[in-house]
């Protein structure tokens, strides 16, 4: 019986790793440089860029709802940044990804422990408070949403985005 | 039988220690070093011992080291050990080693560990009779298992010790009962034994803000002031004070002032408290309220009931964070950092008139990689700036120049 219930746990935990793998692999690390990487990646296009943290208790609530309008709207141009006050853990990070359905998303993590250069990149006057959306619109103009987003907000300004010129 | 049981048990928390303090390499801020030096150290806490002796204590490579320095922190004695083994100490971005001394030198140290990956933590305090060449084996501060941070100590003008830190005790009886329990308590202890021993623990406040650091002066022998972030209600953390009117009875909770800060995680970011000799009281804070944003200054000339309106401290397009004050004669210190977007300086501004107009901010050291929070400290007669860097190392600058 004990060491059934080893083997059960063993296998939890390996489940566990190998979920995470795919999301830990593809998790980008943020340094000095990284925000204009994504502005340029993105050049063009609407862009909805999330800032969140695992330690993070609001942001811990509002993961699933971004993976539930992720999945509403696969079509969106959608950036997660991790950058908990605390250093960021990947595996942690990786985790919390997965379990919010957000795993296959374009996701960042903080990755130097000197983090003023990071926040001056993305916002001047950006301490670091969490959770923070900025939306970006075509042509780069930067809306900055402070604490828990407000989805329908988000819809609208996603909704009156000028459509892309086809051209002739 | 039961000693085998008692000494695995220890073992088997030593190694879950000893992996948490591995794994935490990973986690803190990287040090410029392995090793348990100063130059190693991501956290350094400053004072002066009432001889003008400086003492440090830090965390590096899993142990909390002391050292003293009598030419203003140019060479130091050699660094004691305070843990004997490494520990997981607590890296959170406002925590950092308490040290303090008294008249003959006895000195007092108290520090934080991590427990779990809730970050729930567990202070340790040791005091030192020799003039710290040993310091007694650590010992919880309280007896309590919950989780305790952010501890602060300090000899009040009589010499005796004043504890004090965050605990999060009376959420095990929350959740039983089916409630949550928002933030910790405000906690506190004393020595009348010139630190040697510690009273029963005592709660000032219940639901103070769990995550940051917190202010502590004195208003007299027995009675402390401790400034916090508090949790209002609404789930708004804004700063709170209040000044003991005994020993083991604090006085009323004062807000310092209507931020409307509504938040639900933790800011990392708490404030500092001065006492001039007028027995005005001097507050710096951060906030990210609807009322306002950044980092403020304000007085109170009664006793913390009302305050001067908040002052905007530094420049808010270089994000100013982690201010301290000092008042040192009849002069006050403020000071904070800020980020131009390529290094980080310490500003600082000088007020000849109780707070009520200030020099212009200077830039009076910078960096270009990791910082500790700069602080101010006073021998009793000068005011000096203390600032771990990554680059630089240990700098204790003198500010009569920039006065």
């Amino acid at each position: 019986m004990k060491k059934f219930a080893w083997l059960t746990l063993a296998f939890a935990v390996l489940a566990s790793a190998s979920v995470g793998s795919a999301t830990i692999d593809n998790l980008r690390e943020f340094g000095r440089g990284s925000w204009n990487e994504i502005l340029r990646s993105h050049t063009g296009k609407p862009t909805i860029v999330h800032i969140w943290g695992v330690t993070c208790g609001p942001c811990r609530t509002e993961m699933p709802q971004w993976g539930a309008f992720l999945r509403e709207r696969p079509d969106v141009s959608l950036v997660l940044i991790d950058a908990d006050l605390v250093p960021n853990e990947r595996g942690a990070v990786a985790a919390m990804l997965d379990e919010a359905g957000l795993g296959s998303a374009e996701n960042w993590t903080f990755a130097d422990a000197f983090v003023e250069p990071l926040r001056y990149a993305i916002d001047p006057q950006w301490r670091g408070e969490i959770p923070r959306t900025v939306l970006i619109a075509r042509a780069g103009a930067a809306t900055v949403m402070e604490g828990v987003a407000d989805f329908d907000e988000i819809r609208r300004w996603l909704n009156a985005q000028q459509p892309e010129s086809r051209g002739n | 039988m039961s000693k085998t049981i008692l000494l695995s048990a220890c073992a088997v928390l030593l190694s879950s220690l000893l992996a948490t303090a591995q794994m935490s390499h990973q986690h803190g801020a990287k040090p410029a070093c392995e090793g348990t030096t100063l130059a190693c150290a991501t956290k350094v806490t400053p004072t002066f011992a009432p001889d003008g002796t400086l003492w440090l204590a830090w965390d590096a490579g899993g142990f909390v080291s002391v050292a003293r320095s009598t030419d203003f922190g140019h060479t130091f004695s050699p660094a004691v050990l305070v843990n004997a083994l490494p520990l997981a100490l607590d890296w959170g971005p406002d925590a950092r080693p308490a040290i303090a001394l008294d008249r003959q030198g006895r000195i007092a140290v108290a520090f934080a560990v991590f427990k779990d990956k809730e970050f729930n933590g567990q202070v340790f305090y040791t005091h030192s009779e020799d003039g710290g060449q040993t310091f007694a084996r650590p010992a919880p501060i309280t007896a309590d298992a919950e989780s305790q941070r952010f501890q602060v100590v300090a000899f009040d003008p009589d010499g005796s010790l004043f504890a004090a830190w965050l605990d999060k005790r009376n959420r095990a009886p929350a959740r039983t009962r089916g409630e949550k329990y928002p933030g910790a308590a405000l906690a506190f202890t004393w020595s009348t034994d010139h630190g040697a021993t510690l009273s029963d623990t005592r709660l000032a406040q219940d639901n103070t803000c769990e995550c940051c650091r917190i202010g502590v002066a004195f208003a007299g022998p027995g009675r402390p002031i401790v400034l916090f972030r508090n949790i209002f209600d609404g789930s708004i953390r804004d700063h709170a004070i209040t000044t003991f009117v005994n020993p083991t009875t604090p006085g009323p909770i004062y807000r310092v002032s209507v931020d409307d800060w509504r938040i639900e995680a933790c800011p990392h970011h708490g404030p500092s408290l001065a006492v001039a000799p007028n027995g005005d009281y001097h507050v710096t804070w951060f906030t990210s309220g609807s009322a306002r944003k950044g980092l403020f200054y304000a007085h109170s000339s009664d006793g913390g009931r009302t305050f001067s309106s908040p002052m905007s401290i530094g420049n808010l397009d270089r994000a100013p964070e982690h201010p301290s004050v000092l008042a040192v004669a009849n002069t006050l210190w403020l000071t904070w950092k800020e980020f131009d977007g390529t290094k980080t300086t310490v500003q600082l501004m000088a007020s000849h008139d109780g707070g009520k107009t200030w020099s212009p901010p200077k830039a009076v050291a910078e960096t270009s990689d990791y910082s500790d929070h700069p602080l101010l400290i006073t021998n009793g007669a000068r005011a000096f700036l203390s600032w771990q860097t990554l680059r630089e190392g240990f700098r204790l600058i003198p500010l009569e120049e920039f006065s």
